[in-house]
């Protein structure tokens, strides 16, 4: 999380889930919503860059696309890279994609800790009778894990729009608490930064000692 | 003082030399020089880390505080101005000489690079900050001006105080990191640099400089900023870019080795929708293997950027079903197959230096970050490419590594090079158009210009036409003064044909029409005898009745007497509207003269008439010498009575225009009026006694009242009196 000259605060947001299970439905569905009126022809629904206004502060959202094949997720850490919210998708049709869930929430909370924010969302709600993921069960592992759920359908928009709005709210809240807690402390990288001025030029000296 | 490597250098050799001849090292030697139980180490210059740190830190608020002290010139303004100034010649050759030892010192090996910096840093620091201002000089020159004029280009609205708040800041940044490259490992410069980047927003947000900058231009600046510092420093080998604490070159190379290896791996394995027979296909790919070559050619982190995104655009469109878009799971595939078949150069090290240097805001957000990132990715699943990523049998992907590379692959690089071959040919096609719209363009010009030169000649040969048109008006009299003057050359001679012609007439009976004889009396003006002719017949028709013996009679006997005829009226009508005409040379138009006595004569207006004429010889009167006979036309009043008519008076009245000639005629004129008294049959004698008496007569009743108007006219009895006073004696 940076905050780019001018007070605008940019968040970046990942979308993880196993392949198929409407990571890039809910990107596309989300890009359309917002041109809609535009029509614009989309080349992509890799990434978005938003533009939200909450609470009087703006916010600029940017919005990865990662890609959900299996021999890919070894890159994972790549794209959520100093990310501040990870959307985890499922298919609530699909036993193993919220299996796949499980790990990214393991593996982000074990790379990024508590500083990013998750958000569970399972998808294709509008497949309910073929659902194979308990709702309870994935309501409760999302508070196990503290992180929101929310049931989206992409194909029929529902709960998309809702879902990216509260992130973003959780978003700045933990942003602003981060802020208040420790000055200066914006992001993992930026920790890393505001401690170096003190070892800063003296070259490698401490790191050996 | 800080004098880095240098000292620890020195510090290096002065333990070795005064230890050596011990050839032991004690465990004193070993522990900080500080006097603390850790152990010191070379690299520290002897100290522990601790005490190490805090000696940097202590050296460091030293340098601050000089750099504080000697950063502001002393003011001492009038004299700095002028050392400058004279010095400014010396130090532009010197800074000059400095530019060309950082050239030399570019090829050197860091180490050394470092020393020159230092030592530029303690020789002309300490000389060059007493005469320059501190913040610009020492980078060479043209980053600065680059600087100047690129933000004078990109930002026109921002105040220079923006732009030196600039150029200060990549100043003082391109310094440190320089400063630093040797000291730090890359990391840490990275994270220096990171912080350079924050410095400065920071900077732009509480400076007031800065205040009526809106966001956007800021992030514009930070770009800016980051373009002219980073670009300079892209170009010092081994500072920023595949530094030399890495090990960037050789991860270079093995990557490049690495995707020659898999250079058979097709757009089959990686589960990509590519159609290699689609010209589209190829053309986009093509495309976006071109800019991801680019890339290395770019010299800051944002134009690498710039180029991968344009890369992944046309990738995404390569990879993009009809109908919908493209997503991240076609994306990362088929950009692995664009880096595989592409093969950048140095690609390790410029994703590193994008990684390490690159505005960590923007690689985290935007759209280039996001591609970059999926370049990153690409990179990293080339890398760790296995048989299991790619689906296929352990074996089987073993054996197409052993295999010499370029199987497979064959055939996307020869579809590819077939891309490169008639994107060639487009390129070269659309120059060729391109180049015969210049050739016709210019021979449309040329046509018209052409066509301007003719309808130019064609104005300018009107507007001189029109000019002659016009002008012949004013010229015409011009030209008359010369024939004036041939008049008055010839003069003597048409008189005596006139008097050849008179005396043929003479003998002529009256009622002859004197059309044949005008020709035959005036063939140098044809207009004159138009005018003489109409006098004479009016003459004889107002005449006819009266005397048309008498008529005969006057011609003849004019010279012998001047008869009180009633005619004499009309004759001084005629005579005056005659001197009115000849004796100006200025208002000398044959036509004029015509037009005047048709006027004149038909009709017996003479007192009407008269008016005009007075304006007529005034003209006389400017040119003395052919008013002359009008003097003498004053003194000759006697003789008018002596000629009525006669239209050879008239012609005789032109012998006043040639001076010359009729003084000569007067002298002549005097001896024949002498012989015409004694001989009136004498015609051609008598003649010209006519013409004087005509001329004589005429002006004696209207110059009453010329003389009055005109001054002129005081004027020319004067010259003439003598010799009308010659004649009545």
């Amino acid at each position: 999380m940076t905050t780019a000259p001018g007070g605008t605060n940019n968040f970046k947001v990942v979308l993880l889930g196993e392949g198929c299970v409407g990571k890039t439905s809910l990107l596309l569905r989300y890009i359309e919503d917002k041109f809609n009126d535009k029509h614009l022809t989309t080349l992509q629904a890799t990434f978005l860059n938003k533009r939200l206004n909450i609470k009087g502060k703006r916010i600029n959202l940017s919005i990865w696309d990662t890609a959900g094949q299996e021999k890919f997720h070894a890159l994972g850490p790549i794209y959520y890279r100093n990310s501040n919210g990870a959307i985890l998708v499922y298919d609530i049709t699909d036993e193993d994609s919220f299996g796949k869930v499980k790990n990214w929430v393991k593996e982000l909370k074990k790379m990024l800790g508590s500083d990013i924010v998750l958000i569970i969302a399972g998808n294709k709600v509008d497949l309910e009778h073929e659902r194979t993921v308990p709702l309870e069960e994935a309501e409760s592992y999302a508070n196990m894990v503290g992180a929101k759920h929310y049931y989206t359908s992409a194909k029929l928009n529902q709960g998309v729009e809702e879902l990216f709005l509260d992130l973003t709210r959780e978003m700045l809240e933990k942003y602003e608490q981060n802020s208040q807690t420790e000055v200066n402390r914006t992001s993992q990288v930026l920790v890393v930064d505001d401690e170096t001025p003190v070892q800063s030029s003296c070259c490698s000296g401490t790191k050996s000692n | 003082m800080w004098y880095g490597p240098n000292l620890q250098r020195s510090y290096k050799y002065m333990m070795f030399a005064s230890k050596m001849p011990s050839l032991r090292i004690d465990q004193s030697d070993l522990k900080c020089k500080n006097g603390c139980d850790y152990y010191g180490n070379p690299q520290w210059q002897g100290y522990c880390s601790k005490c190490h740190r805090e000696q940097m830190q202590r050296q460091r608020k030293a340098a601050a505080g000089k750099a504080v002290k000697t950063s502001p010139p002393p003011p001492k303004p009038e004299q700095k101005k002028q050392e400058r100034s004279l010095k400014l010649t010396s130090h532009s050759s010197f800074s000059k000489f400095e530019e060309k030892r950082l050239r030399q010192s570019e090829t050197l090996k860091k180490a050394n690079l470092l020393k020159f910096s230092v030592f530029r840093k303690s020789n002309t620091d300490e000389q060059d900050h007493s005469e320059r201002r501190p913040p610009e000089f020492k980078i060479p020159a043209m980053v600065n001006e680059g600087m100047k004029t690129d933000f004078r280009v990109r930002f026109p609205q921002l105040t220079t105080q923006v732009d030196r708040d600039a150029r200060m800041f990549v100043y003082s940044f391109i310094m440190d990191v320089i400063k630093c490259a040797n000291v730090m490992t890359v990391d840490e410069l990275s994270e220096r640099v990171q912080r350079h980047y924050q410095r400065f927003m920071k900077h732009m947000e509480v400076s007031p400089h800065f205040a009526q900058v809106d966001s956007d231009t800021r992030e514009l600046l930070m770009d800016f900023v980051e373009k002219h510092a980073m670009t300079y420093l892209h170009e010092l080998p081994s500072v920023v870019f595949s530094p030399s604490g890495t090990d960037d070159e050789r991860a270079d190379r093995a990557m490049s080795e690495r995707i020659q290896q898999l250079s058979w791996v097709g757009e089959k394995h990686l589960e990509c929708k590519l159609d290699r027979n689609s010209a589209t296909c190829r053309q986009l790919l093509y495309k976006a293997i071109s800019e991801l070559l680019g890339m290395d050619s770019a010299w800051w982190a944002g134009g690498k950027l710039g180029r991968v995104r344009r890369c992944c655009r046309h990738v995404l469109a390569l990879c993009a079903a009809p109908g919908a878009p493209a997503s991240a799971d076609d994306l990362l595939p088929a950009l692995i197959f664009t880096v595989l078949k592409a093969n950048p150069p140095r690609l390790v090290s410029n994703i590193n230096f994008v990684t390490r240097f690159c505005n960590a805001q923007r690689l985290m957000t935007g759209e280039g970050g996001y591609y970059f990132t999926n370049l990153c990715c690409a990179v990293s699943f080339i890398e760790n490419l296995s048989a299991e990523s790619l689906n296929m049998d352990k074996k089987e992907f073993d054996c197409y590594m052993a295999m010499p590379a370029s199987i497979g692959g064959s055939a996307w690089a020869a579809a590819l090079s077939l891309c490169g071959a008639t994107r060639e040919a487009e390129e070269q096609q659309a120059m060729a158009e391109k180049i015969l719209a210049q050739t016709q363009d210019i021979e449309r010009r040329a046509e018209q210009l052409a066509t301007n030169a003719v309808t130019f000649e064609e104005q300018i040969a009107k507007k001189v036409q029109d000019v002659l048109a016009k002008t012949p008006l004013e010229i015409k009299p011009r030209r008359e003064l010369p024939r004036i003057g041939k008049f008055k050359e010839i003069s003597t001679a048409p008189l005596i044909d006139l008097e050849n012609g008179h005396q043929q007439q003479t003998y002529q009976p009256a009622s002859i029409s004197p059309q044949p004889y005008q020709p035959a009396s005036i063939p140098q003006e044809p207009y004159e005898p138009a005018t003489q002719p109409e006098p004479r017949v009016v003459v004889e028709e107002t005449t006819e009745k009266l005397n048309i013996l008498g008529f005969e009679v006057i011609e003849k006997e004019s010279p012998s007497k001047s008869p009180p005829n009633p005619d004499q009226n009309w004759d001084l009508k005629q005579t005056n509207s005659m001197e009115l005409l000849t004796p100006s040379p200025l208002g000398f138009t044959p036509f004029d003269s015509r037009s005047m006595d048709e006027l004149m004569t038909p009709d017996e207006f003479g007192s009407d008439n008269l008016a005009p004429g007075l304006s007529n010889i005034n003209y006389d009167i400017d040119l003395s010498d052919f008013s002359g006979e009008n003097s003498i036309a004053d003194d000759a009043p006697k003789f008018d009575p002596k000629d009525p008519f006669s239209p050879e008076a008239l012609k005789k009245e032109f012998d006043p225009f040639a001076p010359q000639t009729s003084r000569e005629q007067y002298k002549m004129l005097e001896t024949y009026d002498e012989f015409s008294l004694v001989d009136p049959k004498t015609h051609v004698q008598s003649d010209p006694f006519e013409v004087i008496h005509r001329t004589e007569g005429s002006p004696t009743k209207e110059n009453a009242s010329i003389l009055d108007d005109s001054p002129t006219s005081v004027c020319l009895p004067s010259p003439l009196q003598p010799q009308s006073s010659g004649k009545p004696a």
